[in-house]
């Protein structure tokens, strides 16, 4: 027996294996013998290796070579130094490669083998990601970890620049350990075994253009690939009205390349692709913004019952229909959303939150969320100092004296909280409008009233009233409508 | 001589085909321009081939000579059915998925459904005036599985259906003229036979 050649995967146990040449191999059996504990162990084996405990310093090993009979051929001692035993991880095992077709994510799971080991170890992986039949590589990646004596379940995910239909992919892992006390060498794990994920294959009737209808930021840089049967060839393929070169993926997939794409318009950009001898296939690609941050974000109520809040969109985001902007608006203190509604021209928004009797701060988030992206506006505010009354209605006036009229309005809204300041305008020809405040008490959709005086006799006057509130003044309603009204005969 | 009387139905046949004509030239027209308007919001080259665009009726017919005046105006009034929806189909796409803000092109979509519609009730009344079975509503192949078609087959289908209306008012005009002949010159030996 010679060249001795000792590995460990845990540190624990060593694999010794050996070679022997001799004439005859037939029948033959190996006798290995080493210290343990200062006892001699000996064993028997038919293959050209052992396994041996790992002890500090050095083992010695004595191997005899043995005919069919069990008589000894050839005897030789190793003195085996703990320097001289590599230490190789065992090759990893992927648990499973999930693809994600929409995102064209790769999910990659493994169990890391930390039961291997009864102490805590720095663990270093190598992850290739290939691609083709032919395995090109694609990426490779290192990832650490750390050990802790029991298996733990790894994960790690991976964006393909490619649509995954395009073309097979497919992931191995191995993996190195680092044990600093360690003297012997230390290697890198096998390669695990390859997982693919195997792309589309064309269906025997129609050819297919991926990705199907993506929504993109604009910038972004494109792949799409043109799925085409056995009797099909690509004659170009184009994004929009542009032919680009084509990429061979494999015998029925070519793909083009697009860099930093531009806004598309509401119909998305066509890629086309033209196959012979006929038939044409494509897809459409939606490009546009995220959503700007909502701008002037405003909140005030007409009628203390609703709270409506509307903003200005920003930068057009280029998306329409299902793919433009929505919008969330959620109260932290009660932890309600209020409902949004989006209009196309985005000029429309509003959002309306029911007021809570219990509150009267009210901390808005308004979130903006689109296919390629978010943002968000917040806004605090107290509902009592956002009060923007509605049109007073109903307005009346009835004479009271040659210089006393009586005027009366009718405003909607839960004012029960706060009082009210009303403005009668009081106009006459040939003179500058006057305008007479009077604070009332709030109460529930109901009229108010005020009382005119030092008016002229039997003069033609014109009234009209608005609102605000009292304390902590936001906005005036809009006037209401005139009414005029001649003061009687002295 | 007495001038020949032509009967009252055969009146009315002629005057509800010549209406019909004038209707049919219209949708020709609005469908042409309709087109151009449709390629250029949906990004797409006229001359695309559109052979894997199905489950549309084609005007195409062969022996269109033999057809008789019951084929003729019924296989009219099936197509034009069949267009309604595929019309309602084309406008519901681009309101939805391609074009939702543009509702001056979803007015021009809605216009050329009207007269679709009108053309079919004409066609029908027609069928009833000259006597011949008006053909069953039957289920409009293809528009089932609309939602699973992608953004790329939706436009295509659009175009398809606005080219194959296009050629169908072509055929309508010529079907309708036909009858129209026919018309004519049955009321003649109806008048020699007095």
């Amino acid at each position: 027996p010679q060249t001795l050649r000792c590995i460990t995967h845990d540190f624990n146990i060593m694999t010794c294996s050996w070679d022997a040449f001799s004439s005859t191999n037939l029948g033959q059996s190996y006798e290995f013998c080493y210290e343990n504990s200062g006892l001699l162990v000996c064993n028997k084996n038919k293959e050209k290796s052992a396994d041996i405990p790992i002890v500090h310093g050095s083992t010695t090993i004595k191997i005899t070579t043995l005919n069919a009979s069990g008589t000894p051929l050839a005897t030789t001692t190793f003195i085996l130094p703990e320097k001289n035993v590599s230490f190789i991880p065992l090759t990893p095992q992927i648990l499973s490669l999930t693809p994600d077709f929409s995102t064209e994510m790769l999910y990659l799971k493994w169990k890391d083998g930390g039961s291997a080991f009864p102490f805590d170890l720095d663990a270093t992986w190598q992850i290739e990601v290939l691609r083709k039949e032919t395995l090109e590589r694609v990426a490779q990646v290192t990832y650490h970890s750390k050990l802790t004596s029991k298996d733990t379940i790894l994960s790690w995910n991976w964006k393909s620049d490619m649509p995954l239909e395009c073309v097979s992919h497919s992931v191995r892992i191995r993996c190195y350990i680092n044990k600093m006390n360690y003297g012997g060498n230390k290697e890198w794990s096998e390669w695990s075994p390859i997982v693919t994920v195997p792309g589309e294959v064309p269906d025997l009737s129609f050819a297919k253009v991926f990705p199907q209808d993506r929504v993109v930021p604009v910038g972004s840089n494109m792949t799409f690939c043109c799925l085409h049967r056995e009797d099909e060839r690509i004659e170009h393929i184009k994004y929009g009205l542009k032919s680009y070169p084509l990429l061979h993926l494999s015998e029925w997939s070519s793909a083009i390349q697009v860099q930093n794409v531009s806004a598309s318009e509401s119909s998305g950009t066509n890629i086309w692709c033209s196959l012979l001898p006929y038939g044409v296939e494509g897809t459409v690609l939606f490009v546009g913004y995220p959503p700007d941050i909502p701008q002037n974000l405003t909140c005030e109520t007409h009628t203390l019952d609703k709270i409506i809040c509307t903003w200005n969109p920003g930068r057009p985001t280029e998306l329409f229909a299902s793919r433009q902007t929505n919008y969330i608006l959620s109260e932290r203190i009660s932890g309600r959303n209020g409902t949004c509604r989006v209009t196309e021209n985005t000029m429309g928004n509003v959002c309306v939150f029911t007021v809570l009797a219990t509150q009267n701060i009210y901390n808005f988030t308004l979130q903006a969320f689109n296919p390629v992206g978010q943002t968000e506006s917040s806004l605090s505010i107290d509902i009592n100092q956002r009060v923007h009354p509605k049109t007073p209605s109903k307005f009346t006036v009835t004479g009271e004296s040659p210089t006393k009229a009586h005027v009366s309005w009718y405003l909607p809204g839960n004012f029960i909280q706060i009082k009210l300041l009303c403005q009668i305008e009081i106009s006459k020809s040939h003179s500058e409008p006057e305008l007479d405040n009077v604070t009332v008490y709030g109460t529930v959709n109901s009229c108010y009233e005020a009382q005119l005086d030092m008016l002229h006799p039997n003069t033609a006057y014109t009234f009209r009233v608005r609102c605000s509130a009292a304390d902590h003044f936001w906005k005036w309603s809009n006037w209401s409508e005139k009414k005029q009204w001649t003061t009687w005969e002295a | 001589m007495a001038s020949a009387e032509r009967p009252p139905v055969i009146l009315r046949s002629l005057d509800l085909c010549s209406r019909a004509i004038r209707l049919a030239r219209k949708i020709r027209s609005d469908v042409v321009s309709l087109l151009d308007s449709y390629v250029e919001r949906q990004g797409l080259d006229k001359n695309i081939s559109l052979d894997g665009v199905d489950s549309m009726p084609t005007a195409a017919v062969e022996h269109w000579s033999e057809l008789t005046e019951a084929e003729r105006l019924g296989n009219n009034l099936k197509a034009y059915r069949i267009f309604q929806t595929l019309l309602a189909e084309v406008l519901e796409d681009q309101r939805t998925h391609l074009t939702p803000t543009d509702t001056n092109f979803h007015e021009s979509i809605q216009s050329v459904m009207l007269q679709v519609s009108a053309l079919a009730s004409q066609l029908e009344e027609l069928l009833m005036l000259l006597e011949h079975s008006v053909p069953a509503r039957e289920e409009v192949e293809g528009t089932a599985d609309s939602t699973s078609r992608s953004m790329f087959e939706k436009k295509l289908r659009g175009l398809k259906v606005l080219q194959e209306l296009a050629q169908w008012s072509v055929r309508s005009v010529k079907d309708l003229h036909h009858v129209t002949k026919h018309s004519h010159s049955s009321s003649t030996v109806h008048v020699s036979h007095q």
